[in-house]
């Protein structure tokens, strides 16, 4: 049989992530959360959104909220520290660019995990997944495990393998691993436990007697694509270890972008509201010529909190504009074209836009009578120059250069320095 | 975390300045006599900044490495990916803090030196017993 040489020849995938992503990011510029329960909260230090594994020991489950943490905190010798965004997308980007050296077939999959294709015997795989797991940890300082099989389902499965079971080492190559030690494994992990599967969908799985990950690989793919979905029927063939989830690669045209923030104090009145959107007018422009993208939709929107069911109001406009655009004064006005929706007196927690249907710029030049007087002064450009120059929030265009009554901007007072993104938060080293 | 990232974070790490030499400007209609010497401007990145992944700044309080020209106040730029070596002035853990002292590897042992007579040197058996966070490999002084 020539099976075994095709086989060292397949493409197997990679799969590696960052084991508490934001927590492990904070620790590598302060040791001495090193051993200590720390938690990451949510925007506005909402809810605890990632945990150190001393702080999963003490039993905080994922998503509790701060207020009910705090009054233990002192007790557990618990540090919170709100999301320090800047830090973790410049660790993100670290991460990220070590691993793209490692295959030319990266796929950045979210801030803390990524899809790589690799080739080689499965000696040279676990060599493979070790050097990329040390470099990372060495060159960036953060941990992360490894995962490598024949199909992205596997792989992500191999990882959590790697992470719950110290024997591994924190590499995981499912392939390598004898079958019987996986199907144990697979038949204790629920059908839950496997990517893509949701609570809903774990209950239909449990109503047709498929209830260990091991049940659903075994089940027949036609009848789950017949019963539940293609999708579904994918995540078995995956099982199965034939591959159906292509690798991506990163999307060069992005179609959208959004900008969206949750209020620290809730904003009742459109007058109000009109700063925020002006706000992020400016930034949607800023983002878009820094890409060299136009957009040619805008959808502007407000939201009330999800936790107060007796005051719910989520106005919502889509404005298509007359030409793709990065100027800021268009995307503004598009932007205020929500106002007329805003009910006084009601509390919404969130706004944004998004803007959609992106184009690169100056594909074709518009007809003169189109033309769009504010970009040919430069105005977007102009805004951008300034802010970098003397930092967000120097100058906005009308209602976004208002400085009075920026309390709406997100709650963050328990952030970390921004180590590695500003001068003045560099890490402090002692020479004492 | 089920999708691919859509707005990405965009700020870039810290990044040096560059230094300015260009060509003097000149006025419309008469072609610069330097222009065909201009390669671009001294970059800062590429020639202090060997991997950018690994790199990192920080920034030094306290006078204990006054002897290796290294001032309270002063920026370091500390690669990680170098291996700690016998004489590198490393950023180390101690204590759970970063410091910054000089690496000694003798066979009697491993010392964490001071750079001035004030402050003692600090012995451990082994390398290993040592978390090194990264080597420095030049001194932003202010003059």
């Amino acid at each position: 049989m020539s099976k075994p040489a095709l086989m060292r020849h397949m493409p197997q995938i990679a799969h590696v992530d960052v084991n508490c992503f934001y927590a492990s990011a904070e620790r590598a510029f302060d040791p001495s959360l090193e051993g200590r329960p720390v938690v990451v909260l949510s925007n506005n230090d909402g809810c605890a959104v990632t945990r150190s594994p001393e702080a999963k020991a003490l039993g905080i489950p994922i998503g509790e909220p701060w207020f009910k943490l705090a009054p233990r905190a002192k007790e557990w010798g618990l540090v919170a520290l709100s999301s320090n965004y800047e830090l973790y997308g410049d660790i993100s980007a670290r991460v990220m660019e070590l691993l793209g050296r490692y295959s030319a077939w990266l796929e950045v999959f979210s801030i803390d995990e990524a899809f790589l294709g690799v080739k080689g015997t499965p000696a040279e795989l676990l060599t493979l997944g070790h050097e990329m797991k040390t470099a990372v940890r060495r060159n960036v300082g953060v941990p992360v495990c490894v995962g490598i099989a024949t199909t992205k389902t596997l792989a992500k499965l191999a990882n959590k393998w790697a992470k719950n079971n110290p024997a591994f080492g924190g590499v995981c190559h499912w392939d390598s691993v004898p079958a019987e030690d996986r199907e144990t494994l697979m038949s204790r992990l629920s059908v839950i436990e496997i990517w893509g599967i949701a609570t809903r969908l774990t209950k239909r799985l449990n109503a047709r007697g498929i209830h260990s990950i091991l049940d659903l690989s075994r089940a027949d793919p036609v009848m789950i694509r017949d019963r539940f979905s293609v999708v579904m029927m994918r995540t078995v063939l995956e099982l199965q270890g034939t591959p159906c989830i292509p690798m991506e690669e990163e999307r060069v045209g992005r179609d959208q972008l959004i900008f969206s923030r949750s209020f620290a104090t809730a904003i009742t009145t459109a007058h109000d509201l009109r700063q925020v959107l002006s706000v992020y007018g400016q930034q949607a422009s800023a983002r878009l010529a820094k890409h060299d993208l136009q957009a040619k939709v805008l959808t502007s929107f407000a939201a009330t909190s999800h936790f107060n069911p007796n005051d719910t109001s989520f106005p919502s406009v889509c404005v298509p504009l007359p030409m793709p655009t990065a100027d800021p004064v268009i995307l503004t006005r598009a932007a205020h074209a929500l106002l007329p929706l805003i009910h006084e007196g009601v509390k919404y927690a969130k706004a944004g836009i998004m803007v959609t249907d992106l184009r690169p710029t100056g594909n074709q030049a518009p007809l003169a009578v189109f033309e769009n007087p504010h970009e040919e002064r430069h105005i977007g450009s102009l805004l951008e120059d300034v802010s970098r120059k003397y930092g967000r929030g120097s100058i906005g265009l009308g209602h976004a250069g208002i400085r009075s009554g920026l309390d709406w901007t997100m709650k963050r007072d328990m952030l970390s320095p921004r180590y590695t993104t500003r001068w003045d938060e560099l890490p402090l080293v002692k020479a004492a | 975390m089920g999708v691919l990232i859509g707005p990405r974070v965009i700020d870039a790490g810290v990044s040096l300045l560059s230094v300015l030499i260009s060509p003097v400007p000149v006025a419309a209609g008469f072609p610069s006599p330097a222009q065909d010497y201009f390669d671009g401007r001294i970059d800062l990145n590429e020639h202090l900044i060997k991997d950018i992944t690994s790199t990192y700044v920080v920034r030094v309080s306290g006078d204990s490495m006054e002897g290796a020209g290294i001032s309270d106040g002063d920026e370091l730029i500390v690669n990680r990916a170098l291996e700690p070596r016998d004489g590198c002035v490393v950023v180390a853990v101690l204590d759970g803090e970063l410091t910054v002292k000089r690496l000694r590897i003798t066979p009697a042992g491993v010392v964490l030196q001071a750079e001035n007579p004030r402050y003692p040197d600090i012995r451990v058996p082994t390398l290993s017993e040592l978390t090194i966070w990264g080597v420095a490999t030049r001194c932003l002084h202010h003059v």
